[in-house]
């Protein structure tokens, strides 16, 4: 298992005990129950969530796609708002919001025309232009830094024993390394990568949500490489073919690797593996089956939480079923 | 050129006979084939002086043609061989419009994945140079409307108008523009989930929280269905933005 290979680890802490939390759209409508057991997780290790008021969209790819610009001051008015709350971090449980606000950091720290530009722009806006640049950290990476693998395995009241999870990190958590700032932990040689940084997960083996998961008492099976194999992610309702063999793959892996469930960290990817889970299945595509949950769910339900406190109902994979018949829920 | 460019040999440029006389000296058999030669003389280089006016092209010109990115890339690999990264930064440097615009069909595929930006070994930020060539070639009129460009606009206006996103709008709105028929209700004009012409899959998770008796969820995501979530104070901030897309001509094509 990767967990093993690790040849250097990085410190812990670090990031800080109280953070903004930039929820993103998604986690206020169709994925509440990523916010809903976040928080709860959150709350049991001992770390503060300050809910950045007022926030918008962070552009998420498509944006991006369409103008630069504009993403840049999206995802600027974010930041500002940050700081305005008195926060030097921002902590975002979405791959896709948490690439856009480092990709802005990225711009707004290499590039000094375009700093200058959006904070000229900002302050048109009506927003606090930038005095400094807030930092972007996924919540798996906060979590694994401000809480650790010890203290999961200190509050777990209900081991998920006997659950074989295949850990799913996406794309864009680990990738690219400009905007994530991973390095690799495993790697013999030194890479040269200016921006990297202490806390980040190992760029093509990342591994702290199997070291949580682990700790909260579950097993992780095989999963490589299709643990970072992307699922279509912003086409996954422009591209259908595309999206839907490449959920095919990963579904058909992690079946294929003796996985219970799926634990996914981005509610893209696990609408998308919802999504065309249904529709393989509807087609009649063998060894698909597999739920999916948010490893925030997982972790709610080996603190003691309940299905319905962590709200297992809204998975559309329907895992209740996987975790009954292991006596979990 | 490192790399033998293997594509841009035309098919009907490559000749193969079973008998060849040549000059009255009988060459069958192993110099069967010939490729006519080709002369190309409209290299665009404006082209790239374009892709480099863009702020996330101006890596393109590190490449080294060392083809990391192609092989790392997910829609190569798994979908189409003909998706292929560093080809089109190759065509992209050289100004090779009509080349480019001959694999247009495949351009827009990528998925981001940013498995080829985050191992290039030269720091070329591969995806955004590519998202920078299509928006060039966009603007230049060689390639048409694609699917993902249309949704990319859709979901812009969402932001753009309100400021936040909601999961149903863009699901629905994406599905009736695909030529669905949607039913909504007279009232408020917002779409019924399970009713009408949607696709089967569609409406089977759309019934999925009714039948778990999921009232928490369902009620949530009426809500936000009919009082569309927004930014406060968003106004004054959506002319920044307008100004901003007006000027790099987000709004003209």
């Amino acid at each position: 298992m990767a967990v093993a290979l690790q040849a250097r680890k990085p410190p812990m802490g670090g990031i800080g005990k109280r953070v903004a939390y930039y929820p993103g759209c998604s986690l206020e409508g169709a994925a509440r129950a990523y916010d809903v057991s976040t928080r709860i997780v959150a709350k049991e290790l001992g770390l503060e969530l300050d809910y950045l008021e007022d926030y918008n969209c962070c552009g998420a790819m498509e944006t991006k796609n369409v103008t630069f610009w504009g993403t840049m001051l999206l995802n600027a008015r974010n930041m500002s708002l940050a700081k305005k709350q008195g926060h030097n971090v921002i902590v975002a449980p979405c791959n896709g919001c948490s690439f856009s606000l480092q990709r802005a950091e990225y711009f707004l720290e290499t590039d000094k025309k375009v700093f200058e530009r959006i904070n000229s722009l900002l302050k048109e806006g009506g927003v606090d232009p930038l005095t400094e640049i807030p930092h972007t950290y996924h919540i798996l990476e906060w979590f694994y830094h401000e809480a650790g693998p010890e203290k999961v395995k200190e509050r777990t009241r209900k081991p998920l024993k006997g659950l074989k999870v295949a850990n799913y990190y996406g794309c864009l958590y680990t990738r690219p390394h400009f905007y994530a700032r991973t390095y690799s932990h495993t790697g013999t040689e030194e890479q040269e990568r200016p921006r990297m940084r202490e806390t980040a997960d190992d760029d093509e083996h990342p591994y702290y949500m199997e070291a949580l998961l682990e700790a909260a008492g579950a097993t992780s099976v095989e999963f490589e490489p299709m643990h970072t194999q992307c699922c279509g992610g912003p086409h996954s309702l422009s591209d259908e073919q595309v999206s839907e063999k490449f959920v095919m793959m990963i579904l058909q892996t992690a079946k294929r690797n003796g996985a219970d469930i799926i634990a996914t960290e981005c509610p893209l990817c696990h609408a998308s593996l919802e999504m065309y889970r249904h529709r393989l299945m509807m087609k009649g595509v063998p060894d698909v089956d597999v739920p999916a949950a948010y490893f925030t769910q997982l972790l709610g339900i080996a603190f003691g939480y309940s299905a319905g406190d962590v709200k297992l109902k809204d998975n559309l994979s329907d895992p209740i079923p996987v975790l009954k018949r292991l006596g979990l829920v | 050129m490192a790399i033998h460019e293997r594509s841009l040999v035309d098919p009907e440029r490559i000749l193969r006979k079973e008998r060849l006389v040549i000059d009255g000296i009988d060459v069958s058999g192993d110099w069967n084939l010939i490729i006519l030669p080709r002369v190309i003389e409209d290299y665009d280089l404006s082209f790239l002086d374009e892709v480099l006016e863009q702020p996330e092209g101006k890596t393109i010109l590190q490449c080294y043609q060392c083809s990391y990115c192609t092989a790392s890339c997910p829609v190569h690999n798994y979908w189409d061989e003909r998706y292929n990264p560093r080809h089109f930064i190759h065509l992209a440097r050289l100004g090779l419009i009509d080349e480019l615009q001959k694999r247009a069909d495949v351009m827009w595929r990528c998925v981001s994945c940013h498995k080829c930006t985050h191992r290039c070994p030269k720091g070329v930020l591969v995806e955004e140079v590519l998202k920078a060539i299509l928006r060039v070639m966009a603007k230049r009129g060689i390639i048409e409307e694609y699917p993902s460009k249309k949704f990319d606009k859709f979901f812009l206006e969402s932001v753009y108008e309100y400021g936040r996103i909601e999961d149903g709008e863009l699901l629905f709105g994406w599905i009736e523009k695909q030529g669905y028929q949607v039913v909504k209700d007279p009232v408020l004009k917002k779409p019924i989930p399970f009713m009408g012409g949607v696709p089967e899959w569609l409406k089977q998770l759309a019934i999925k929280p009714i039948k778990n008796m999921n009232i928490g969820f369902l009620i949530l995501n009426a809500k936000h269905m009919l009082f569309h979530p927004r930014t406060k104070n968003w106004n004054r901030f959506k002319q920044v933005l307008r100004k901003v897309m007006e000027e790099e001509g987000v709004f003209a094509h």
